[in-house]
Parts: structure tokens; sequence; C-alpha cells
């Protein structure tokens, strides 16, 4: 399919809650999209697209703002598709995936807990990897394995 | 009514690996399951943006242990494609023929593993010391029997080592045989079909609406194969089926299982045919100076620092023994990754095992927990 059929068809499918679309090497590239439309978003992208297997989802920290990926596979198109959105403020959170994917469940429990993204309506959003209880988002870039001493005294003997 | 929680693990036999099935019960139906992941949990993700893009290889081999190559080649393709590194050929070859015999070592192990859960007791011996022979030929050429390092960004570490080639040849005569004994060994049991037949079913649809990829989603029927739909490597330039079967129960997962590990016999040998007649440097020619001596001394920094290293965003995708593997790895123009994510097969093949535990009996936990392969060491990573 012709690049820009595919950007028209993704237009008029999601329409103004599609910020941008960057092509990406051998998938059908990388779609950003408004948070707060993000429940429409997932719907379009299954029942209109046909993306209906969620591969995984992930959190990037980027210090002023947190980004969340969608990886999606779609069997009739066979190709991949990443859905993003940026999270900005204190306290992120968006829409969780998984009343339209069942297999997120697990996927946004792991990005919650390492990179402190909250999603909303989620119907289990346990510890998973972490021990319950745990207080901190060990994917976050302010938090560190070590301290910048430990360096220098590991470059001395090299 | 006598309904109460009871704990699978974390020691248990039908865990293979460090995690916990809790499962609600009454009298001797399941009702419901939980599994607690996280045992295992060495924070992978984390440690990788701490260390030189080839550092990250040698965490690979932990992530799986019993496919350690697979996760490196994941690896290396995504972070090839985010320094914009090209690799030569003859290492995408050797690259494949380290994915299959890995695949067969993987399979392997699940088999002597599975058989053993269904009190099956010497296919257990059989498995476990064909697996072997897979293993000396990785020593052969890696130096290593589980944790490899060998696959570098841009290639791979060494080239084959001289006799390798019949060596491999006569490995790949041997298991081909020996698959006929296996499938005689358990086709022809009745136990063996008393405690996997009708099992664990899952259909497609519900397959696919929870990730489940693999063996797994092929046995309910459905071909998808990453190595068909989405070649990488060598995959286009070689000849195979997608194993595949109809049931979605146990039975149907073993059946797929087997078929696989021919077809990838068959891909061995065209690989090794290309191997033989085509020599060839193993690891790319114009590799960044950074990415081939990590560890030489420049100035205060003690790293070879790279300036002005373009950035770039590596995404791959492979099949590996257990299912559809995903990688991203960041590169926003500093010595180490940004950020690396990894996707495991057997994360989402866990996860949904409400769906397939559900509705039958404690006795029947260990045949489907066996016939999804757990891997812990993907899982919590």
């Amino acid at each position: 399919m012709a690049a820009e059929e595919w950007a028209q068809e993704l237009a008029r499918h999601l329409g103004d809650r599609m910020i941008s679309l960057t092509p990406f090497a051998r998938t059908l590239g990388r779609v950003k999209f408004r948070p707060e439309a993000a429940r429409e978003i997932f719907r379009a992208v299954h029942d209109d697209l046909g993306f209906d297997h969620l591969s995984m989802v992930g959190g990037i920290d980027w210090v002023d703002r947190r980004e969340v990926i969608y990886t999606l596979w779609s069997d009739r198109r066979v190709a991949y598709l990443f859905l993003s959105a940026d999270l900005v403020g204190e306290a992120p959170h968006i829409e969780t995936a998984s009343a339209v994917w069942p297999g997120a469940n697990w996927h946004e429990r792991e990005t919650w807990e390492l990179v402190g993204i909250q999603f909303d309506h989620h119907p289990d959003l346990r510890h998973l990897l972490m021990p319950d209880g745990y207080a901190f988002n060990p994917l976050l870039r302010s938090f560190k394995l070590h301290e910048p001493e430990e360096l220098e005294v590991k470059t001395r003997h090299v | 009514m006598s309904e109460m929680w009871i704990n699978m693990g974390p020691q248990h036999p039908m865990t293979h690996g460090l995690w916990n099935l809790r499962v609600k019960i009454d009298g001797e139906q399941v009702l419901d399951v939980d599994p607690e992941m996280g045992y295992l949990h060495r924070g992978i993700e984390k440690i990788s943006e701490d260390r030189h893009y080839n550092e990250v290889i040698t965490l690979m081999d932990r992530c799986c242990y019993v496919a350690g190559l697979s996760w490196e080649h994941l690896y290396v393709l995504a972070a090839e494609q985010a320094l914009h590194v090209q690799p030569p050929e003859r290492a995408e070859y050797i690259r494949v023929m380290s994915d299959e015999f890995q695949r067969i070592g993987s399979h392997v192990m699940w088999y002597a593993a599975f058989v053993q859960d269904i009190g099956l007791m010497t296919p257990f011996l059989y498995g476990m010391r064909d697996r072997d022979l897979v293993l000396d030929l990785f020593q052969s050429y890696t130096g290593a029997r589980m944790t490899y390092e060998y696959m570098r960004v841009g290639g791979v570490r060494n080239d084959l080592p001289p006799g390798f080639i019949g060596e491999a040849r006569k490995v790949c005569d041997w298991l081909i045989d020996r698959f006929v004994e296996y499938d005689q060994l358990c086709l022809n049991s009745d136990i063996f079909h008393k405690r996997c037949d009708g099992l664990g079913v899952m259909n497609a649809r519900a397959c696919i609406d929870h990730g489940i990829t693999g063996p797994m989603l092929r046995s309910a029927g459905v071909r998808r194969d990453l190595r068909k739909d989405r070649p990488y490597s060598a995959y286009d330039r070689l000849e195979f089926d997608v194993a595949h079967a109809e049931a979605g129960d146990v039975t149907a997962r073993y059946l797929v299982r087997m078929e696989e590990m021919r077809q990838s016999i068959r891909i061995i040998r065209q690989t090794l045919d290309w191997l033989e007649h085509h020599p060839g440097p193993v690891l790319a020619q114009e590799l960044p100076r950074w990415l081939g001596a990590p560890y030489a001394p420049v100035g205060r920094e003690g790293y070879l620092l790279k300036r002005n290293y373009p950035k770039g965003l590596g995404f791959s995708a492979i099949e590996e023994p257990h299912g559809e593997a995903l990688a991203y790895v960041v590169n926003e123009g500093s010595e180490h990754p940004y950020r690396v994510k990894f996707r495991s097969p057997v994360f989402a093949n866990v996860s949904a095992a409400r769906q397939y535990l559900v509705g039958y009996r404690i006795a029947d936990i260990p045949p489907i927990m066996g016939s999804v392969d757990v891997c812990v060491g993907e899982v919590d990573r």
C-alpha cells in the first residue's frame, strides 16, 4: 500500500485525535495521538483498522514528559504499527487499553510500576515484578544505579 | 462449598523456574488462577541503560537461559538499526543457524521437562542426551554451553571453527531420527493421550485477544510466523513451512513444536550449505571505534565517548522458540542506550493463564503449564 493512501486511511478513521504520523522502517509508522482521546483511538485502531493483536506496551521517560508506546500487529495487514502519546505533569495517566485488548493487562501493570504511568480504569493495577508496596519507579531517569564517584573509581583502574 | 487458594510455587515441580501460581480450588476443580511473577526480576532493562551497546549482549544470555542466542539476535538486530550498522551476509547466516539450533535446544529441553511432568521418565533422559549434542556444537564455536556472548552489534564475534560444518551435519542427521523416536514414545502412549488430549484449549480468537504467540498460537490454527511474515536476517532466502495444528489443546502444542524442530533441521541444512561455499568476514569492517573497544581509556573520561554520532531508534521482532519477541533500543547519542525495552512472548502467554486453566482440574495444571513452556528468565527480565 502506498504511503499516502495509508496516511489518508489513518486520517479518515482517527481524525484530529491523531497528532502526527512518523514513518519508520518496515512498519506502518508511529502514530502520535492525544492522550485524552485514548479510548476512541484504541477502538478505532482495533475495530476499523484491524490491529487486533497488542504486542507490548512500554514507556520512555524523556524527563520533561513520559511517552507511552503501544506496539500493535495486524494479521490482515501483516505489519506493525506504533501508537504513542506524550504524557506531561506530575502524575501522568492515560486510559487503559485492556478493555480493547485484554492482553494489555500485564503490560500496563509493568509499565505502571516501572515507568510510573497511571492507567485509568485498569481492572487489576497491582505490582507485577516488584514487591508489593515498592515505592519507586526504577525505569525513570532520576533512579540512578550508582553514584558518580563509583564511576571514577572504576575508571582509574581501567 | 470449600473454596480455598493454594500456592503452586515458587518451589514446585510444575513451575520449571521461580514463579508462583496461586490457584483457587473447590475440591479438584480450578475456579480461578493468579500467576505471581517477579521472583527473578533483575532489572535487565535498567542495567542496560548503564552499559555500552555490546555489554548488553551479556545480559541477553541471562534473559532466557534456554534460548540465549535467540535473545542476543533480537537485541543486536535492534541495536544495529539504532546505530546504523550493517552486518555482513555471512554473519546473518551464522545467526540464523544459531537461532535454529537454539530452537531445537529449547524445544528438546521443553520436551524433556514436559513429558516428565506427565509421568514419562524415559523421554526426559533421551531429551537431555540429545540437547547435549546441540550444546557441544555451541561450545565448539562460542566457547560456552549456556551464556554464549557470541553475537555482536555488526556481526558475530568469530567465525566457525574448521570441521564445524561436518559435525553440525552429523548432529542434524542424528536428531532427525531421534524426533521419530520421540513421537513413538509419546503418541503411542495411552498415558500421554489421557493426560493431554482436549486440555487447556484456546481458540484462535482468544489467543489473539490475549496476545498469545508462538507455538501456542499456531496450535490454534493461526499460521503466523515472523520468519515468514516479516523476515529478518537471512530467512527470506530460506525454504521452510510454518508448523501449525487446529485443536488448540496440549497435544496440538506438542505436535507443533515437534514439526518446528523438523523444519529447523531443514533450515539449518540450507544454511550449512551456504556457509560452506561463502567464506568472508563475520563482523562489519566499518564499525564505530567506540563500539569495537569499549574499555580503551581516553582522556579523563575513561571511555571512548562518541561525539556527534547520529541518534536513532531500533526496533526488531523475531520468532523466538517460545513465540514473538520484540525489542526497541533508543539511541540518544550517548555511549549507552537511552532506553531498551523487550517484549517476552512467555510474559503474554502466562498472563492469559486464567483463560486456559479455569474449568480444568488440579492434576491438569502440570501438563497445561508444561505445554505453555514457561521460561521465567524472560518473563521477569
